[in-house]
């Protein structure tokens, strides 16, 4: 088996350009005017990159293709850029799957003639058949159809979203990440990556599946938020893991804010880390992050 | 180590949660599933072989004999599958709305109560630690007895006109934004504040449905003289996920709350708190309690666990009973009644 490629030890992410806090909706909503006008996007990405950082993780939601184009489209610029891309954006399915029940909803978005996702063309309709019982072939259709829009990016790592991958987790099926880990591999040349708010249960459960060789991003901050089930396992399972088999990244450091940064990150450099991802706005507080992340 | 065998009948959006959620429970086996969709089926026996699965409900009741049930079916099923899993002595843990009848929702609550079965209704805000928090402070009398109150739910949940009808284009099956969404809003105010003696000023406002209501305002009265209003809007594509607000206003201060945390304001300052005269902000981030396995929220988890482990024997705390589910159903039952009293286009 060849080593897994290093990550970046810092990475930047995108919530705060989407009207995401965990904490406060004003302050989402707030968020979500500033950053109406794309260029107040790049502008952020723009300060990010003149302080150090190369590395990008983006949601595949409403607003990620039209990113991705303006970086493809200033290559000169940015092409040394690595990118995470997460998969899927999860609204997206929400309110079909509550209409129509998961699988119509699948089949909605893959098949559909409305569908603006586009993968009409690559199997006739009514191909659903072909598909029947075969959770594997959908999830590699649906895994095409959420990263093509970072074509031409230099794609280090896929992730799948927490939401998806705790629900399945939860189902105790090894053939789906098994799966899913040898078509991220195989197919985009890149590192498979799981979002998980139960590091602990995920990693024993990917060792015990034989799976190895994945980027493991999970919520990490010192009050424990988002830890299941609590940060006594997350500190026992970050500091015995073998970073040849599993790069274990952080996310939610500040706990959206609860934590000031620097008891946050003397807290986060403390770990076994392989990487930080965050989201910020303005240059002070990414100046201030990228000086205080240690790993 | 005893396990609970329990079935899920209605592997929808919720079926589909539920299963991942209960199934990390150390002491719950999932038997079996029901479901109307083959493929669904299909997929779950080819991926969890363990789980057998069933057409009808009542073959599975019939065949796996499972001690549980999580009913997630859509709502106007709910009474027949909870009747039948009754007869055969198994515990029931429904979705929301409980029933679309109050009286079938009094029968339930009076047949499980009689032998003492668990059952429990899915209305997940009273496992919500702001929620819960807010519910402490009215008890212990920090703003005083409520005088006033709001409770608003907003999403994005319809937000075009339908090109297909389902079981959530009409009322009789369970659908419309008062089961659906307002249902919430509700079972919050009966938690914190009580069930209202009184329900008038109703309206109701189609935007995109053609057969249900999409938004619902309502006044509730209550004989201690404690008022409130109910609006809650389900085509509101400001809020990306759904959103509930709560405002309480009593004597000695006020309460601001939602999923994420709360505002107190005080006009004087609280010792047992420790809450300051004037504005104090409290974030989920304060009050949180970690769950052993996480899906889609706390509360999500905290509801099925207290389910399981009230069969156990481990939890008495009977939090979200058929008897809560059936005051819920009440009030929205004379929402219905008063808005169609106050509609001038009959």
């Amino acid at each position: 088996m060849i080593n897994m490629e290093k990550i970046d030890k810092i990475i930047f992410g995108d919530n705060q350009f989407f009207g995401i806090n965990h904490m406060s909706q004003e302050k989402a909503q707030q968020l979500s005017e500033k950053f109406f006008h794309i260029e107040n996007i790049y502008k952020v990405y723009d300060i990010a990159l003149r302080n150090g950082i190369n590395a990008i993780m983006l949601n595949s939601n409403d607003r990620a293709k039209e990113i991705c184009d303006h970086f493809r489209d200033n290559k000169s610029k940015y092409g040394h850029i690595s990118w995470y891309p997460s998969i899927p954006y999860p609204h997206k399915y929400a309110n079909m799957v509550n209409e129509k029940g998961i699988f119509p909803a699948i089949n909605d978005v893959l098949f559909s003639n409305n569908s603006a996702l586009g993968v009409l063309g690559m199997v006739a309709k009514g191909g659903l058949a072909v598909f029947n019982k075969d959770a594997i072939e959908l999830m590699k259709m649906l895994v095409d159809v959420e990263v093509k829009m970072y074509k031409g990016l230099n794609v280090k790592v896929i992730f799948i979203q927490n939401i998806i991958v705790d629900l399945l987790l939860g189902y105790d099926v090894k053939d789906v990440f098994y799966e899913y880990c040898t078509y991220i591999r195989k197919k985009y040349n890149a590192i498979p990556g799981l979002i998980t708010q139960n590091l602990p249960y995920l990693k024993t459960k990917l060792e015990e599946w034989g799976i190895e060789e994945v980027v493991i991003c999970s919520s990490i901050n010192k009050i424990g938020y988002l830890m299941s089930p609590d940060i006594q396992s997350y500190v026992e399972t970050i500091n015995k893991n073998d970073d040849t088999k599993y790069q274990l990244m952080a996310m939610s450091t500040l706990a959206s804010g609860a934590i000031p940064a620097t008891e946050a990150y003397s807290f986060i450099n403390s770990l076994k880390l392989q990487s930080v991802v965050f989201g910020a706005s303005s240059e002070r507080n990414i100046k201030e992050t990228v000086s205080l992340i240690h790993l | 180590m005893k396990k609970i065998k329990l079935g899920i009948i209605g592997m929808g959006r919720m079926g589909i949660t539920h299963f991942s959620i209960i199934n990390s429970h150390p002491q719950v086996e999932i038997v079996a599933v029901a479901d109307t969709s083959k493929m669904t089926l299909d997929i779950l026996k080819k991926y969890v072989p363990t789980v057998k699965v069933y057409k009808d409900y009542k073959e599975l009741i019939d065949d796996s004999k499972p001690e549980a049930l999580i009913v997630c079916t859509p709502p106007n099923l709910h009474y027949q599958v909870c009747n039948y899993a009754f007869e055969k002595d198994i515990h029931v843990f429904a979705e929301k709305p409980f029933t679309t009848d109050a009286l079938q929702a009094e029968d339930l609550k009076r047949k499980f109560e009689s032998k003492a079965l668990i059952n429990q209704v899915g209305y997940v805000n009273r496992f919500n630690d702001v929620f819960v928090t807010v519910k402490k402070y009215i008890k212990d009398g920090l703003i005083g007895d409520v005088v006033r109150f709001k409770s608003e739910m907003f999403s994005c949940t319809v937000t075009k006109k339908e090109e297909s009808e389902s079981w959530r284009s009409f009322r009789e099956n369970g659908g419309g934004a008062v089961f659906e969404i307002a249902a919430h809003a509700i079972d919050l105010v009966n938690f914190i504040i009580g069930v209202p003696d009184k329900i008038t000023g109703t309206s109701m406002n189609q935007i995109y449905s053609k057969h249900v209501e999409d938004i619902v305002s309502s006044t509730f009265i209550y004989k201690n003289g404690c008022t409130g209003t109910l609006y809650v809007n389900w085509s509101d594509t400001s809020y990306r996920k759904p959103a509930n607000k709560l405002e309480l206003f009593g004597p000695k201060g006020k309460i601001l709350a939602d999923q994420h945390g709360l505002k107190v304001f005080l006009n004087k300052d609280d010792e047992k708190t420790g809450y300051k005269k004037g504005w104090n902000t409290v974030y989920i981030t304060d009050i949180f309690t970690p769950v052993p396995f996480y899906v889609r929220g706390n509360e999500f988890t905290r509801q099925l666990y207290h389910f399981a482990n009230s069969i156990l024997g481990k939890d008495n705390a009977k939090i979200c009973t058929f008897s809560d589910g059936y005051d819920t159903q009440k009030v929205i039952h004379q929402i219905f009644s008063d808005a169609k009293v106050n509609s001038i286009n009959d």
